[in-house]
């Protein structure tokens, strides 16, 4: 009969169609983060026989005095996506207004921060910023604002701060571009009928917009969150992590063991806490999601 | 168009005529300043002033010339086209996979992979160098295909599946229906209805290995396939006087092409994310 065959024909399809998805799960993702959990018990350099440790990096990492330094920094970093989420609300509302003309050449420069290499990004504020030479402290200065450059790579604060604006810059396209997808994809008639019952502005974000797209700003957020801690390639570039380890976010900290130290166990245990800090902080976001999810299924 | 009365208050559009500005000129200024001094003689590069006095190629010569900064961009443009290749054949079967068929552990399966979009990929460079010297992929352009992966394949089935999930669903027994066999189904019908996702999916993963610097800058060595990124980065922190206009040349060479894929791609992209 017929279904027999077509049952094992769609089988087969399915085995086949999910081998390379499954060799990539096995080999390199879970396989290596196995292998890094094994590695963080050793002292592991890049050449070299590695040394068992046991829990010792753990120990050292718990003890050591920078351990609450970077801990900070991780979360002073993670506010970076939150004002991502405001400037994409702010632009996506913006560019989503009919009488707005023009809409695709300033999509197209919005998403110019997100598109480019984040080293690029990095390297031109890197420029705009220089203490002596860059444009921002020259106009600080002119307009009266501050009376000196602020020397922000070697300051603890404004090096936070610094690492923490410019990657809003640079990356809240992202969310900009996927709440306006969503934005575009409502009804005009929604919108007639909130005016019909009287909405005012603000109503009718509230009763029309909001519900619209707050599936999407969660996923935004939550995909944000996890790429904001583990994308550093530009705060790495603006301070390495400095001055001292003021700026060395949990996923900088990793950064440096393996690439400037060769600490390949020290690493990857500085990894697990980044692990445990990420899940940590999507925790109340997740949890959101899934209820959302079964709210829809209803 | 039919007229369409204009309900929108003035409220309304002082703010979003303001809010478009400064979203505007947050980009532009700092871009458009660059843009300048890339064509600022380097004795005029330390003041702050937005047009050279004297025109100057200089910068661009000495790109070309003293950085070959040709040689990185090419590497660039291979590590984000492999990237690109190597994502197509994992997540476009995959991700068709979750989105059309039924089978046994689907849901389970799919959650690892969401653990794996949740999971900080950055660590994965620990064990990944240790494993690429060892099989010999370290320096490599093709070890960097792979380790790019880790950051593409697993946004890319969520993207993925969810296009193929929405299309309609008695599709691919209609295709069958017409003689067409289970593979032939997924070729000629929903591949090609499934193009806004496949170009987004090519798009993004070209992109991160055009612009990835961690993994670029962590596996290879000064001899290897070093991409237009880590020179950028060596060029910004590395030496003890940096050459501010040659850097400004480098980041509009490397940042301009991702631009422009990005206004080829937009619609593609847009269809994707609604």
């Amino acid at each position: 009969m017929k279904p027999a065959r077509r049952i094992s024909a769609d089988t087969w399809l399915i085995i086949a169609f999910l081998l390379p998805t499954l060799a990539f799960l096995i080999f390199l993702i879970w396989l290596p983060f196995i292998q890094g959990i094994w590695m963080s018990f050793h002292n592991w350099p890049l050449i070299g026989e590695p040394k068992w440790k046991g829990l010792e990096n753990y120990r050292d990492f718990l003890a050591a005095d920078y351990f609450w330094v970077v801990i900070k920094s991780t979360i002073f970093y993670s506010f970076s996506t939150a004002l991502q989420l405001g400037m994409a609300l702010v632009a996506a509302l913006a560019l989503n207004q009919k009488f707005i003309p023009l809409k695709q050449v300033w999509r197209g420069v919005m998403i110019m921060p997100y598109a480019m290499p984040p080293v690029v990004t990095g390297a031109i504020w890197l420029y705009m910023l220089d203490p002596n030479m860059g444009m921002v402290m020259y106009y600080l200065q002119k307009f009266g604002i501050i009376s000196q450059p602020i020397y922000w790579a070697s300051d603890a604060t404004w090096a936070k701060i610094v690492i923490t604006l410019v990657a809003s810059w640079t990356f809240w396209p992202f969310m900009f571009l996927i709440i306006l997808a969503q934005l575009q994809a409502i009804p005009e008639s929604y919108y007639e009928l909130a005016e019909v019952y009287g909405a005012n502005l603000w109503q009718r974000f509230r009763t029309v917009t909001l519900p619209h797209i707050k599936g999407a700003m969660l996923t935004a957020v939550i995909i944000r969150i996890v790429w904001n801690l583990a994308k550093i390639d530009q705060p790495f570039q603006l301070t390495g992590g400095g001055p001292g380890y003021e700026t060395s976010v949990l996923s900088i900290l990793t950064y440096r063991f393996a690439y400037l130290s060769g600490n390949f166990g020290m690493a990857f245990t500085v990894g697990i806490f980044l692990v445990l800090f990420t899940f940590l902080l999507i925790g109340p976001f997740l949890k959101k999601f899934q209820a959302q999810i079964t709210q829809a299924r209803r | 168009m039919a007229v369409t009365t204009d309900r929108s208050t003035l409220a309304q559009k002082i703010l979003a005529y303001g809010g478009l500005l400064f979203a505007l000129l947050i980009v532009l200024v700092p871009y458009s300043y660059v843009a300048l001094s890339a064509f600022k003689p380097p004795g005029e590069i330390f003041e702050v002033k937005w047009l050279p006095d004297e025109w100057s190629l200089d910068a661009w010569r000495y790109a070309i010339e003293s950085v070959e900064f040709h040689k990185y961009i090419l590497n660039s443009f291979f590590a984000g086209l492999g990237a690109a290749a190597i994502a197509l054949i994992i997540a476009v079967p995959g991700g068709y996979i979750f989105g059309r068929k039924k089978f046994k552990g689907k849901e389970p399966l799919f959650y690892i992979i969401i653990l794996a979009l949740l999971f900080p990929f950055v660590l994965l460079i620990v064990p990944l160098t240790i494993s690429w010297i060892k099989v010999g992929l370290y320096d490599t352009m093709f070890g960097l295909w792979l380790s790019y992966q880790v950051f593409i394949i697993p946004f890319g089935l969520w993207i993925l599946r969810g296009f193929f999930e929405e299309l309609p669903a008695s599709l691919e027994e209609c295709a069958m229906v017409y003689g067409c066999t289970q593979f032939q189904a997924f070729y000629r019908v929903m591949l090609p209805l499934a193009k806004p996702v496949v170009v987004s999916l090519l798009f993004l993963s070209f992109l991160i290995g055009w612009n990835d610097f961690l993994f670029s800058n962590m596996l290879t060595t000064g001899e290897g396939p070093r991409t237009a990124s880590v020179i950028i980065y060596i060029m910004a922190v590395g030496g003890e006087r940096v050459e501010w206009e040659v850097l400004m040349v480098l980041t509009l060479i490397a940042g301009i092409p991702p631009v422009v894929l990005y206004i080829l791609a937009q619609r593609q992209l847009m269809k994707t994310f609604r």
